[in-house]
């Protein structure tokens, strides 16, 4: 109507059809590029193999790695100094004894968050050894101390560069975006290529892993710095240097801190997954038992891991909430030293055998029973492996069926449309050239087989995620119940889920999305809780002055109120389902996943490596088509 | 006259520190400054080498600065130099001195350039073209180190947002100017705890900032520019963030510090009862212009437009204004007895006087007589009409 009136300007488009039109360009291509280009998979002509040269690549590094200078001199180090320093932690834990790591951990967890943490502690230290897994908890810790202090090291350096820098953080922002989006398993087939398997490529797959969250939060911190302090000091005539150390850095503690906490974790979840390439300790237990579906030994190596991510993580917590007291720890280094050398008194360095508790033996009992009474003819509710079967027939087969049998550019105009719908040309670009590149490497079938099952997780996720979410929202009893849970699940490292749910579900497809769906389920929750919860409390209260039931607040006011936190939340699901569907291919998921491990397993790099190109590529893609941020910004 | 608006709280049973002294206000102040150059209308004899000489400053925000001082794009209008040149002129040809000793306040509303014009005078942002001298030294011209030192020892800063360390105690808040000076961590922290109690938070040293009221973030902020005993002292519009009880409490500080210390002060406010209050004299900007520099009985009792007209009606005038402008020539016998007051003394002290007494009043300067205050005068005054037939 307007336009009517003002007639010389150029009607625009409806709104709706704005923002609508690339959904309505790809209708209208669909059918045309049905009659052009044909249909099926990505044809032939259009890939390039890069089996031969990778493999010879991968030849020619394994015959110079003793000789080239650039592994003489350079690599060569680098490799030594990561195994002896992982080699002179480990001793320092093992010359230590169990009383005095134990006593350390204690220690330093009262110090930094209180005694209730301490005694957590303890306690898990000691089912660590009770447990049996004492010495591959040390190797893992070893493993983890040395990744930790290498990688927020490198991670607070380009974080300095990039917070000091405009030009640097420009060009490093989208790599560390784009670094914390990719599965783990994309990173660990690059540095085996490189050190071959074992302690070295671990370690350096861990650094490469944990680095980026440092990295980006210490240049965050740097940048949000209070500028009225920083101008208050340049008033007083503070050299450059003197900002950076009395203002700027310390202004971002909280940041720093964050970043140390968020690269521990990271490092412990890298650490356990490295087990693949040789990284030994708790990881390596998990791997091999999982491989012989052992779920009673895995259990034994996973509950460890469990217990070293939550001291770890509530002592990381502790140090940013407190303050440092700095006269105590002499104290307590005494102490240690005390009890470790009262420990070596009277010999007992290594948990003492007798203690041991073998859980592996009534687990596996229960497990076999499972499988005997619950896994199929349950009556009314059915088996868990006729659920998984069920699952997979009915959902995962076609959904994999229907991708592999859409047209291959077709494909591509969805994913271009999606990125577009919800980001810029630029952003769609980016998703288009991800998937086009996984047809290129020839590994489009395995490719759409994982974007399957990464499909199906996400669904199942976001429903229950934002069924939770909303009960969580709207009862605060609920949400005090979930957060210690939520808490728990998140700490845990991916590698982690895949126990319980090879004792649910055996293996195969269906328990790969299962574990998908456990690890991205807490962060979904959260995430929409809290976006759920920040609505503004008076648009709410009007919307209940007018009347409006539960039912019409949740649909009218806090869901478009919380677009943001839900848009967010369903990138999350998106960029963690990814990361454990492809590390179920260690259980039997198949697809990308499993030609990594194949890769590695039989020495066959280029087949791993291609697989993780893919790997890269859809994580590339599966972000740029969830992340709102584009046009928002 | 600064002082004014406080001497009439004081007279309501406010905290009276020097009851009839303050009645001399222009002399007085002055006086107390040391210099005594500076008479009450601006424009005294034998003026001393001014602390800050700012001459033709211009600060120009955006693409190629440079060629809008100077060319006929400064006479453009804001709007349309944004237009044409995607600049902003925050800060156009402006000059003025500030002299030892005085409070020189730059008054305008917000967007009007004071903020930049203040960061000017220690180069906090560089300025794109004009001149800025502290004692006769080119401030453009210094070098690095030379421009740090100027920012240690001769000119500290307070600001609006305090710009505390968060992370660091009262006393090592108070202590950072020295530290950055590199003064041992003893002696800086002895210093520091001599100034915390001269801006009243002794017994606060070893909080945080975030433990303190705002007012009291502000008495660390102003303890911290005081600590390095700088020759100048630039408030930012240090209480706007302020309550305005907790405002006129810190206002009375620096009136304190003013008279004791006697340092000089350049005073940002967008409070046009602030600057009446503190300034011995007031640049009132708009636009990035100063549109009138004068004392405040001159900014109110004559403004230069019709803007700063706008901007003083609701004063108070008899609270401004000095019996000077109000005073006719004694009439014959007049001048001999009666009671009198101080030619500086605010018209609203000469009504109570000439209330008390019923007629006319003396103003006396230095034991001799120079005008007579009648009901007359000081009606024209509060009443801004012009005096019919009086004198001055």
């Amino acid at each position: 109507m307007t336009t009517a009136v003002t007639a010389p300007v150029r009607p625009r488009l409806p709104a709706a059809a704005r923002r609508y039109w690339p959904l309505a360009a790809a209708l209208v291509l669909l059918p045309l590029g049905l009659l052009l280009a044909g249909r099926g998979s990505w044809p032939a002509s259009l890939q390039v193999d890069l089996s031969g040269p990778l493999g010879s690549a991968s030849d020619w590094i394994v015959d110079n790695r003793d000789s080239h200078p650039l592994f003489l001199y350079f690599l060569g180090h680098v490799s030594n100094a990561v195994v002896l320093s992982v080699r002179g932690v480990y001793l320092v834990l093992l010359a230590a004894g169990w009383a005095g790591v134990t006593a350390a951990a204690g220690l330093v967890a009262w110090r930094l968050a209180g005694p209730r943490l301490a005694a957590t502690a303890v306690a898990s230290f000691a089912v660590c050894g009770l447990l049996g897994m004492w010495v591959p908890t040390m190797q893992t810790l070893a493993l983890m101390v040395v990744a930790v202090a290498a990688s927020v090291a490198l991670g607070a350096v380009l974080g300095l560069a990039a917070g000091l820098s405009d030009r640097t953080y420009r060009a490093l922002r989208p790599v560390l975006d784009t670094m914390q989006v990719l599965p783990a398993f994309a990173y660990l087939l690059p540095v085996v290529l490189i050190f071959g398997i074992g302690v070295p490529a671990a370690v350096l797959a861990t650094v490469v892993y944990a680095a980026p969250p440092m990295a980006r939060l210490t240049a965050l911190g740097l940048r949000a710095a209070d500028p009225g302090v920083l101008e208050a000091s340049a008033s007083l005539g503070a050299t450059g240097r003197q900002r950076l150390l009395t203002a700027r850095i310390p202004l971002a503690r909280r940041e720093l801190l964050l970043g140390v906490n968020q690269s521990i974790m990271m490092a412990l979840s890298m650490a356990v997954i490295a087990s693949v390439i040789g990284a030994g300790g708790l990881g390596d237990r998990v791997y091999q038992a999982l491989a012989s579906v052992d779920v009673g030994a895995a259990l034994a190596a996973g509950i460890p891991i469990v217990l070293l991510a939550v001291v770890l993580d509530r002592t990381a917590t502790g140090a940013r909430s407190h303050g440092t007291p700095g006269r105590t720890w002499a104290a307590c280094a005494a102490a240690v030293l005390a009890l470790a050398v009262a420990g070596r008194l009277t010999g007992a360095l290594t948990w003492p055998e007798a203690w041991h508790v073998d859980i592996a033996e009534p687990v596996n009992r229960a497990v076999d029973w499972m499988t005997a009474h619950l896994y199929s003819g349950v009556p009314v509710v059915g088996g868990t492996a006729d659920w998984a079967a069920h699952f997979t027939g009915w959902v995962l087969d076609p959904v994999r069926d229907g991708l592999q049998a859409l047209p291959w550019w077709a494909l591509l105009v969805v994913v271009g449309a999606l990125a577009l719908h919800v980001g810029t040309w630029r952003t769609a670009l980016t998703a288009v050239s991800a998937m086009a590149a996984i047809g290129v490497l020839g590994v489009w079938d395995a490719s759409l087989d994982t974007l399957s099952q990464v499909l199906a997780a996400v669904a199942v996720t976001l429903v229950l995620g934002f069924g939770i979410a909303v009960g969580a929202a709207r009862s605060s009893r609920l949400e005090r119940l979930l957060r210690p849970v939520l808490d728990v699940f998140q700490t845990m490292p991916q590698f982690v889920y895949l126990i319980p749910v090879v004792a649910l579900f055996g293996v195969g497809r269906a328990p790969a999305v299962a574990a998908a769906v456990v690890y991205a389920l807490p962060a979904v929750v959260r995430i929409t809780t809290q976006g759920l919860r920040g609505v503004d409390p008076v648009a709410l209260e009007s919307a209940r002055s007018l009347g409006a039931t539960g039912w019409q607040q949740l649909r009218q006011v806090q869901f478009p109120l919380a677009r943001p936190a839900l848009l967010l939340a369903v990138n999350q699901a998106v960029v963690l389902v990814l990361a454990v569907v492809i590390i179920g291919g260690l259980v039997g998921g198949g697809a990308l996943g499993y030609d990594v491990v194949f890769g590695l397993a039989q020495g066959d790099l280029a087949t791993g490596l291609v697989a993780g190109a893919a790997i890269v590529c859809l994580g590339l893609m599966l972000d740029r088509v969830t992340q709102p941020t584009g046009k928002e910004a | 006259m600064s002082t004014t608006p406080v001497t009439k709280d004081a007279t309501n049973g406010g905290p009276a520190d020097d009851g009839p002294a303050t009645g001399t206000t222009a002399a007085g102040t002055t006086a107390a400054a040391g210099s005594g150059a500076a008479g009450p209308d601006g424009t005294g004899p034998g003026t001393p080498r001014p602390v800050f000489s700012v001459e033709g400053l211009w600060k120009v925000f955006g693409p190629k600065a440079d060629r809008v001082p100077g060319s006929e794009l400064a006479e453009l209008p804001a709007a349309e130099l944004r237009e044409r040149t995607g600049c902003t002129a925050a800060v156009r040809d402006v000059s003025f001195d500030v002299r030892k000793g005085e409070v020189f306040v730059v008054m305008g509303l917000s967007g009007s350039g004071k903020s930049t014009l203040v960061r000017c005078l220690t180069r906090l942002i560089e300025p794109t073209s004009g001149t800025v001298a502290i004692d006769g030294e080119d401030i453009l011209a210094m070098d690095k180190s030379r421009l740090r030192e100027l920012r240690r020892h001769r000119a500290a800063m307070v600001f609006q947002h305090f710009g505390l360390l968060p992370h660091r105690t009262v006393l090592d808040n108070v202590a950072y100017g020295l530290e950055i000076q590199g003064m041992g961590r003893a002696e800086r922290r002895a210093k520091a705890a001599e100034i915390v109690t001269k801006v009243g938070l002794e017994g606060m040293e070893d909080r945080r900032p975030s433990q303190l009221s705002g007012g009291q973030q502000q008495r660390v902020g102003l303890a911290r520019a005081l600590a390095v005993d700088p020759e100048v002292l630039l408030f930012d519009e240090p209480f706007s963030a302020l309550d305005p009880l907790i405002r006129r409490d810190m206002q009375e500080e620096v009136v304190r510090l003013h008279r004791e210390e006697g340092c000089t002060m350049v005073f940002i406010t967008h409070d046009l009862s602030e600057a009446l209050r503190l300034g011995d004299r007031i640049a009132l900007m708009r636009d990035g212009r100063i549109v009138q520099l004068g004392t405040p009985e001159e900014i109110v009792g004559s403004p230069a437009d019709d803007y700063v007209r706008d901007f003083v009606r609701d004063v108070p005038r008899e609270q401004v204004i000095t019996v000077r402008s109000a005073m006719r020539p004694p009439c014959a016998g007049e001048a001999d007895s009666g009671p009198a007051v101080a030619p500086g003394a605010t018209v609203s002290e000469a009504i109570e006087a000439v209330a008390r007494t019923g007629g006319p009043v003396r103003v006396v300067d230095a034991g001799r007589c120079v005008g007579v205050v009648d009901h007359e005068g000081l009606l024209s005054v509060v009443a801004g009409v012009p005096l019919g037939k009086a004198a001055a």
